[in-house]
């Protein structure tokens, strides 16, 4: 046990002198560089308010993470990663009991540079570039299930439609540093927005990827390469979270663009994302600040919002599962993520390619770190268009000031406008907008009954008649191109101005495939749902557009 | 912030002359904005108000300007006074102004018309201003002018934001209470108005003291349901912006909303005492927001519906109050869980 804890009961060198803190040079970022400077820091806000020898603050920070860590590891699987844990938390916990002043600052710099290490990628440029050679071909040979009979077949490139500000991405992408803030609906999204980002001729993007991502060796030594850097979302204790935090600003400071879910994980309703984790979202201010103070070249931080939209989701059966054993209770049992098993991926692929459909990427309008939107020039524009000078919202007594409180509200801000954009940049397909129809009328025909009765009421023998889903759809239709027209919502070219019978069509076709039943099924002149869970998945998607016909009342 | 900087006070209203009053009677320069000339020179020659704040002689370090950037430009701090539906028209003037760095702080009780939007989210929609706050409480202005004993409430997410309100107006006579939920504090502002129309209603209906009780108290639970639905916290319903004006607004035969519900109870139309009170109450406005936002967010207000039908509908009161006493009598204090499913799914 001891054996496998760092250095254990050895004495752990003082945190490094402070780095020189002149101005960074941009995009070369190695892991190892970062994570030194994040435990520096991390370390120097702990030991802040150092009246007190050793600082009392100091000791409660040690205390909640092995409470938190060891309440983590009580309810984690058995395999080398948590006995690895295990061992460095119990050395951890016997070291701090007989600790003095300087070696409990030793110990938690000890747990803070285990964290930085974990969490630092290996991201290093010339291996991006061999990648970026490699990758491609690479992915799609694991795309398609690992067979290089299907490699001609798959090109994921052909199944991705990019649309959107990919001009003001660009251009804000030359003008300062981006955060790039998509929408998560599956494991697939970053491999999708790296494909993108490559194809958009951008620089490397980093970004935080679920720990269980590398356990997948293939998949984890992509990202390693391609800029990601970890994430434990089980990881619970402050210490890790500042010391995540502190790792994205000290990239994006270095000039570094970075990927981040702000959703925090794949939506398992399937719903866009309305609540935001403002953690991540949040390092725009104090890299904004940083910079400002180190005077470095284009100090500017551009957040861009991006929503992805799927016709079929790989992981869709998983994910609403989840969502409703959360929320409806242990009527839904466990099951296991599409995402581990390589044969879902080629049936998931093969079902896009043979019914041509496309996972459409939409760039919203650049963003400030307050929401504000950013014109062609990196210049932020209030509502009526006049300039806003953003370093002034960093202002207290005439200079720039850190406060954490303003800057947890500026990102509050942030967040409201990358929900809002979301829903405007959200593009509806057939499989999405028929999903919502079809539910809407099963639900309005049992009002009564709750969520989650109403949903283990549909069996296989109820059905609706296609002429009310066709009247519904038609009006849906009809109402999503006003939306459009309103800037509102996007749609799919197989949506716009579509006959209703052939969208009917079209998305029972693709509701067949790929998932283990076909979602809803036509049986003479009904249609039957034999899949409510994932009915639910796919309406959700299009919930709040007020799209229901009987909201054709309540409008006026 | 140091006392030398100047206060902005955006309207020389009531409430504006007082707040600018308060202010300097702690030491600091106020500039005070009016977009009346003449009202201008006579607070800076005669140092009085008549039309706004009769009887008051104002403090020399109150200086009146008409030019908007005259007025923000050098503060850190800018209260803004105007009534609500002046509210965005005023804001648009000084967005030109305003900076990123400056603290926005307004005292208006109501919503806005046909947008029903919070005085604070048009300060967001029309400004750069970003550290915004809003006071509100038991605040008759002319008691506060006085000097007599009272308390208010600032709200703001932005600690410094309350710092910089405490500063400029606690004194041994005015104690300012913090909180952080600016949503609470505007929506107890904006609806205490309709609670105190139906207090004046009980009061000339003559139905007792029981039912005028009973009235301001379900008033006061639909306030908070209503809070809760907009994602504000419904405790904040229980402090001085909440339960303090309540008790303020209801308990005053003076006040506007209070002369409202009297006149209707006697069988006078709104129009006629509109005219006749030669004012209007924001409690007529802040009934139809609260009609339209409850159903927006698919919740029941029964006694501000029937309010807002008496005012607009013609409905007679003693009828609503007979109509409010036949429906089922439930949960006495509701509980506000947070609903797990966000979702409009949940009722079609």
């Amino acid at each position: 046990m001891v054996a496998t804890a760092p250095a254990a009961g050895g004495r752990y060198r003082a945190p490094t002198a402070a780095t020189a803190s002149g101005s960074p040079a941009p995009y070369v970022v190695s892991g190892a560089d970062v994570g030194r400077e994040v435990t520096r820091r991390v370390m120097a806000r702990i030991l802040a308010p150092a009246d007190s020898e050793p600082p009392a603050h100091l000791e409660d920070v040690a205390f909640e993470t092995i409470y938190a860590e060891q309440l983590r590891l009580s309810h984690a699987e058995r395999d080398p990663r948590t006995a690895s844990d295990q061992a460095f938390i119990a050395w951890f916990r016997h070291e701090l009991a007989r600790a003095d002043g300087e070696r409990k600052k030793e110990l938690v710099y000890a747990v803070v540079d285990r964290y930085a290490q974990e969490i630092a990628g290996h991201f290093d440029r010339r291996v991006y570039r061999v990648a970026t050679r490699v990758v491609p071909p690479a992915l799609n040979a694991l795309l398609s299930g690992l067979s290089i009979r299907h490699v001609r077949e798959f090109d994921i490139d052909d199944r991705i439609v990019i649309e959107g500000e990919t001009r003001a991405l660009k251009a804000v992408a030359r003008l300062g540093t981006v955060i790039l803030a998509p929408t998560h609906v599956s494991n697939l999204d970053s491999l999708v927005l790296g494909s993108v980002i490559f194809r958009l001729g951008l620089p490397p993007f980093a970004y935080a990827a679920g720990l269980n991502l590398f356990s997948n060796p293939l998949i984890g030594f992509f990202m390693r390469n391609l800029g990601a850097y970890t994430v434990d979302r089980k990881k619970i204790d402050p210490l890790y979270r500042e010391t995540l935090k502190e790792y994205a600003t000290v990239l994006l400071e270095r000039g570094q663009h970075s990927l981040i879910f702000p959703g925090g994980t794949r939506s398992r309703s399937g719903a866009i994302e309305r609540k935001l984790k403002l953690g991540l979202l949040g390092t725009g201010p104090a890299a904004f600040r940083n910079r400002l103070e180190h005077r470095a070249s284009r100090p500017s931080i551009f957040i861009v919002p991006c929503a992805l939209s799927y016709p079929l989701v790989l992981e869709a059966s998983t994910l609403v599962h989840e969502y409703l054993r959360v929320e409806g209770g242990p009527l839904y049992g466990d099951i296991r993520d599409e995402f581990d098993k390589p044969r879902r991926w080629l049936d998931f692929l093969r079902g896009l390619r043979e019914l041509d459909q496309r996972v459409h990427v939409r760039f919203s309008r650049p963003l400030d770190w307050l929401g504000n939107e950013v014109d062609e020039n990196g210049i932020s524009r209030d509502r009526q268009g006049c300039p806003i000078d953003v370093r002034r919202y960093l202002i207290q007594d005439g200079s720039l000031a850190a406060d954490d409180a303003r800057d947890t509200e500026y990102t509050r801000s942030l967040a409201t406008s990358v929900v809002a954009a979301y829903r405007r940049d959200n593009v509806a397909l057939p499989t999405t907008v028929a999903s919502y129809v079809f539910f809407q009328c099963f639900r309005r025909r049992r009002a009564r009954l709750d969520l989650f009765r109403f949903l283990r009421s549909l069996a296989p023998e109820s059905g609706v008649p296609v002429d009310e889903a066709l009247g519904d759809l038609a009006f849906a239709v009809d109402r999503l191109e006003r939306l459009e027209q309103e800037g509102a919502i996007a749609l799919g070219k197989d949506v716009r101005n579509q006959n209703a019978a052939v969208l009917l069509e079209q998305a029972l076709a693709t509701l067949a495939t790929y998932h283990r039943v076909p979602v809803v099924e036509r049986r003479g002149s009904y249609l039957h749902v034999l899949d409510p869970s994932l009915l639910f998945y796919y309406a959700n998607r299009l919930e709040g557009y007020a799209l229901r016909t009987g909201q054709k009342g309540r409008e006026n | 912030m140091s006392a030398s900087v100047p206060i902005a006070v955006i309207g020389a209203g009531n409430w504006g002359t007082t707040l600018a009053q308060v202010i300097a009677a702690r030491g600091c320069e106020v500039r005070l904005w009016t977009r009346d000339p003449v009202q201008r020179d006579e607070i800076n020659q005669r140092r009085s108000n008549v039309r706004s704040a009769p009887g008051l002689v104002l403090d020399p370090r109150v200086l009146a300007v008409s030019d908007v950037s005259q007025a923000i430009s050098i503060a850190e701090l800018v209260l803004i006074a105007i009534p609500s539906r002046a509210f965005r028209a005023v804001c648009h003037v000084f967005a030109g102004v305003i900076r990123p760095e400056q603290l926005v702080v307004h005292g208006t009780k109501g919503f806005e018309i046909d947008s029903h939007r919070r005085m604070s989210e048009i300060i967001c929609e029309e400004t750069c201003a970003r550290q915004i706050g809003a006071l509100a409480g038991p605040n008759i202005a002319a008691e506060i002018a006085r000097g007599q004993p009272a308390a208010t409430v600032v709200a703001s997410a932005f600690p410094r934001v309350i710092e910089a309100v405490r500063r400029a107006l606690s004194s041994p006579s005015l104690m300012v209470f913090a909180s952080s939920d600016v949503t609470g504090v505007e929506i107890c502002g904006a609806l205490k108005n309709v609670v105190a129309i139906a207090a004046g209603i009980a009061d000339e209906l003559r139905v007792g003291d029981n039912a005028k009780a009973f009235l301001i108290t379900r008033g006061m639970m639909e306030m908070m349901r209503l809070a809760a639905a907009l994602g504000a916290e419904p405790m904040t319903l229980t402090g001085l912006a909440g339960i303090g004006d309540l008790m303020v607004t209801c308990a005053s035969p003076l006040s506007r909303n209070h002369r409202i519900g009297v006149a209707l109870a006697r069988g006078e139309k709104l129009q006629e005492a509109i005219a006749r009170l030669g004012m209007v109450a924001e409690g007529v406005y802040a009934s139809r927001a609260a009609r339209t936002l409850a159903r927006e967010h698919a919740i029941e207000l029964p006694l501000f519906a029937r309010i807002d039908r008496v005012l607009h509908e013609g409905l007679n009161p003693r009828d609503a109050l007979n109509e409010l006493m036949r429906l089922p009598a439930g949960r006495d204090v509701p509980r506000f869980a947070a609903s797990p499913v966000a979702h409009a799914h949940t009722r079609p």
